[in-house]
């Protein structure tokens, strides 16, 4: 980037200058490098430690499959299991909260819609972990909710807090807007008049329903689908804050096993495998989407 | 005289090729000074790859752009002493309509104060108020938004003005207004314009020259008067509007036969070496019913559907062979005829035109 | 318009609908500050006492001070970084067109899509491998890594709708590279980059699970008030939470109305 050489100008473009007219990968060159140094780097070293001996700090050992026995025998996917069933329960709950409020937002609320999206978008900026704290104040015994059932109705509650329930509570509060938003996007991509059209045919409202709205915002829904369905199956502070020890979630083995246990290997091991799985998915919903159309909604 | 202008702009063999696409065929074009030069052709003809050659923004595959005899093929856009008014006409919605008409004035570095006056004069001379210095350009009307930007384009003083169809989205009686300011504009400032349009219409309306493309091709070049009465081919013929087009084949010195047989037909002129190619009449030329009555060339038909097209109604007839006749009159003085009966239509040879291909 | 296949009835339950579960939203955010004016050492509802006793506290502790510096730092330090990587970014994604474009957006979305913990505990075992001593430094670099492709995605949603043309305009016009970039292109895009600096300021103050593993001795507010949250109840927890959203609001305020002033003149030039 050292500016336009001004001797070559009347030359056929070379070098840096070849560079300059194409400004695309020119802009995309320093993001790139970031990310391959930050993102695809310690995921290589992650790949690379999932190989090692289990308690090892260094890379030069003897490969081995040790770990990914281990898995099975020390009945890992009891965790997995835990974390796919919690992240299903959430996002099917997402969905059927989200979808009448992201039909009203794209279609019904006109002005409002903004408003809605600014107080939706806002406790997003606030830590996570702050407002999972404010769920426990709310289901602690003697908290909010029992505090104030006790007084109007004399019932306690009190049993609410470090249960499945509250775990699934919470992942679908986090991740309500990573549901909303894309629903939002894709519901309003329905061109108002197919479904005219559509009636006009002769469906009924259930008809428009399934045949034109559904398969019309399915990019929206995939993309909310999946993106709270991967962040739900990683999600650590849910389970460790509204759940306690009820259950232990996979990213809960994953942190323990870096952590407390120093077994680096085995933490690499969950972690290749948390990666495999999540990745596969988002490969699957990346080839049927176009991102300019969805985002720059040409 | 027109021809002793020496081309400011010459377009020497010029070709531009997207991979296996040729958009832009060996175009050769000399461009006068001072003079309203239109390139038309359909979309894809490749009028618009050759505007972006001659600004600065598509680098040509061969060939050379030469001004004022010096060679511009590697010069950037921004050091060409020329501009353009774009399509949709770029004007930065950041800025005020005077803030726009300055832009050239400001990257070239000329004193505010100055700036200023240019700008007010300019908006003087397209008849904008003055006071729509400070206005927003959003909040101005299309036709407005049209003169701030060839304003815009005329603080830069270009040598040569280009425009890349600056009037395709106006609707029909603002472009017929604009079209007739833009050529009062021409020559006031004397300036050398350069517009693209796909439109022969329009072109005719302001052009001193015209430059037909079709392919990446040009397929003719000519004065307005030139297109009209002797265009080269049928393409040229039929970019006008509609014409009647007949195949045919040459039966004498004089005649032509209709493929079909529709009949044999006397021409003026017959092109050197002519044995086939398509005979072209326009509806306008054509007589119908008492009128057609001792014309050279007559066929008869029945009169099946009658059009209004404002000034003018056309008329179709369809022959015995088969074929679909269009006639023109004008609309004060319409046919009186039933429809669905017999008609006569005719023309004088010298009303019929003659290309080979 | 045609008969509106929902009823005024559907119309009304959505609405309510949505209202209700805005309302949930807010509701431990309320419960947080409810908290922060408790007198007492463990919560209980309904607050019997209240006072600002811990927010006198909060504002005499140094341990806070470091808390809240540590969080400012890393935070400012990742939103000017995330926009100049950002900026450029958004360009490739949505203002080019270029061969390997598809493959770009998809990769710089990638850690989106991607559990924040693991996310971290990966770039602990690579700063690790590379040497590096973790501090509030790597976690600058940590944040980054997530902060930087939401800030492309805010930013590019703009980008989508600038018109090349204009560029190209501004250019014809005899500008130089750096003259378009100035004059035309960074203008416009102008309210993209704040709200792209806003985003990357607010989710770099907020963020727990990447701080996590990446701060090393440092410690910000968001890792203090987890490990109080885990390891025993104090009323600080609250007392903090009810402060950083507060900063967060007081920000928002501060920069909505930073926009208004300057907006005003430029808005009633470019009404879209």
């Amino acid at each position: 980037m050292s500016g336009r050489p001004a001797a070559s100008e009347r030359a056929a473009p070379t070098g840096v200058r070849r560079w300059w007219r194409r400004p695309g990968p020119l802009c995309a060159f320093p993001v790139s490098l970031f990310l391959l140094a930050g993102f695809a780097g310690p995921l290589v070293i992650v790949l690379a430690y999932s190989f090692m001996p289990p308690r090892t700090f260094s890379l030069r050992q003897a490969p081995t499959l040790e770990n990914f026995a281990s898995v099975i025998s020390d009945s890992y996917y009891l965790s997995f299991f835990w974390s796919l069933f919690l992240a299903t329960t959430a996002v099917l709950i997402l969905f059927l909260v989200c979808y009448p409020i992201a039909y009203g937002m794209a279609k019904l609320f006109g002005r409002w819609a903004n408003l809605v999206t600014a107080l939706v978008a806002l406790p997003l900026l606030i830590s996570e972990n702050i407002r999972l704290f404010g769920w426990v104040l709310v289901l602690l015994k003697n908290g909010i909710l029992d505090g104030t059932l006790q007084q109007l109705f004399g019932v306690s509650v009190s049993g609410l807090l470090y249960t499945v329930p509250a775990i699934v509570l919470g992942l679908v509060y986090v991740y309500l807007p990573f549901m909303l938003f894309p629903l939002v996007i894709g519901i309003s991509m329905v061109p108002e008049s197919l479904k005219e059209a559509a009636a006009d045919l002769g469906a009924s409202r259930f008809e428009i329903f399934r045949e034109v709205e559904l398969p019309l915002s399915m990019p929206g829904i995939m993309i909310g689908g999946i993106l709270s369905f991967i962040l739900a199956l990683g999600s650590l502070a849910e389970s460790k804050i509204l759940g306690g020890q009820t259950v232990i979630m996979i990213a809960d083995d994953i942190e323990s096993a870096f952590t407390f246990a120093q077994n680096w290997p085995k933490g690499s091991v969950l972690s290749v495998l948390l990666i495999a799985l999540s990745g596969l998915i988002v490969v699957m919903l990346f080839r049927n989407i176009d991102l300019d159309r969805i985002i720059g909604r040409r | 005289m027109e021809d002793a202008r020496e081309a400011l702009l010459v377009l020497d063999g010029l070709t531009k090729a997207f991979g296996d696409f040729v958009a832009v065929r060996d175009v050769r074009l000399d461009i006068r000074e001072s003079e309203f030069f239109t390139l038309v052709g359909p979309s894809g003809s490749g009028k618009t790859t050759m505007i972006r050659m001659l600004v600065g923004m598509e680098q040509p595959t061969s060939g050379e752009i030469r001004l004022n005899g010096r060679v511009l093929n590697q010069v950037p856009a921004n050091r060409r002493p020329t501009c353009m008014v774009f399509q949709d006409l770029a004007l930065f919605p950041h800025k005020s309509v005077g803030e726009n008409i300055e832009f050239p004035l400001k990257i070239a570095g000329v004193a505010p104060r100055v700036r200023r006056e240019r700008a007010s004069a300019l908006l003087r001379q397209l008849r904008l108020p003055v006071d729509y210095y400070d206005k927003g350009v959003n909040q101005c009307s299309g036709g407005e938004r049209q003169r701030i930007a060839l304003a815009r384009a005329l603080a830069f003083d270009p040598q040569i003005l280009f425009f890349d169809e600056p009037l395709a989205a106006l609707d029909f009686r603002l472009r017929k207004t604009l079209e007739k300011e833009l050529k009062d504009i021409h020559r006031e400032t004397g300036k050398t314009f350069v517009y693209i349009t796909h439109s022969l219409e329009e072109a005719m309306v302001m052009s001193d020259r015209i430059g037909i493309m079709k392919n990446g091709g040009l397929v003719q070049i000519g004065t307005p008067h030139e297109i009209y009465n002797r265009p080269v081919n049928k393409f040229v013929a039929q970019f006008m509007g509609e014409v009647n087009t007949l195949e045919v084949e040459a039966a004498g010195a004089h005649a032509v036969r209709e493929v079909q047989g529709e009949g044999t037909f006397e021409v003026r002129d017959m092109p050197e070496h002519f044995t086939r190619g398509f005979l072209i009449i326009r509806p306008e030329v054509m007589k119908l019913g008492p009128a057609a009555a001792g014309a050279a060339n007559t066929v008869s038909g029945r009169l099946f559907n009658d059009y209004a097209l404002g000034s003018r109604v056309q008329y179709q007839v369809r022959s015995a062979g088969g074929a679909q006749w269009l006639v023109e009159r004008l609309q004060d003085d319409p046919f009186e005829g039933a429809s669905d009966g017999e008609v006569t239509l005719g023309w004088r040879p010298e009303d019929s035109i003659l290309v080979s291909e | 318009m045609r008969s509106e296949p929902k009823g005024r009835g559907a119309r009304t339950l959505i609405a309510l609908w949505t209202v209700c579960v805005v309302a949930f939203l807010y509701v431990p955010l309320l419960a947080v500050v409810l908290a922060s004016f408790s007198r007492q050492r463990y919560f209980q509802f309904p607050i019997a006492a209240w006072s600002t006793r811990w927010y006198e506290k909060a504002a005499h502790s140094l341990s806070v001070r470091d808390l809240v510096w540590t969080s400012l730092s890393v935070a400012l330090l990742v939103t000017l970084f995330s926009v100049l990587l950002a900026f450029f970014g958004a360009l490739a994604f949505a203002r080019y067109d270029w061969r390997g474009r598809k493959l770009y957006q998809r990769l710089v979305l990638l850690p989106l899509f991607f559990p924040q913990a693991v996310l971290g505990l990966a770039l602990l075992l690579w700063f690790s491998v590379l040497g590096v001593q973790t501090s509030w430094h790597t976690a600058v670099f940590a944040h980054m890594i997530w902060i930087v492709p939401i800030v492309i995605l805010i930013m590019s949603i703009q980008v989508y709708s600038f018109d090349p043309t204009l560029e190209e305009a501004a250019y014809d016009l005899g500008a130089s590279r750096w003259q378009v970039l100035r004059e035309v292109t960074l203008p416009i895009l102008s309210p993209g980059l704040v709200s792209g600096a806003i985003f990357a300021f607010l989710l770099s103050w907020g963020n727990f699970p990447l701080s996590l593993f990446s701060t090393g001795a440092d410690q910000t507010v968001p890792e203090w008030l987890y490990a109080k949250m885990v390891s025993g109840y104090t009323p600080m927890v609250p007392t903090l939470g009810a402060l950083t959203m507060a900063s967060a609001a007081l920000l928002l305020l501060l920069v909505w109305l930073v926009w208004q002033t300057v907006g005003r003149g430029r808005r009633r030039l470019a009404r879209r």
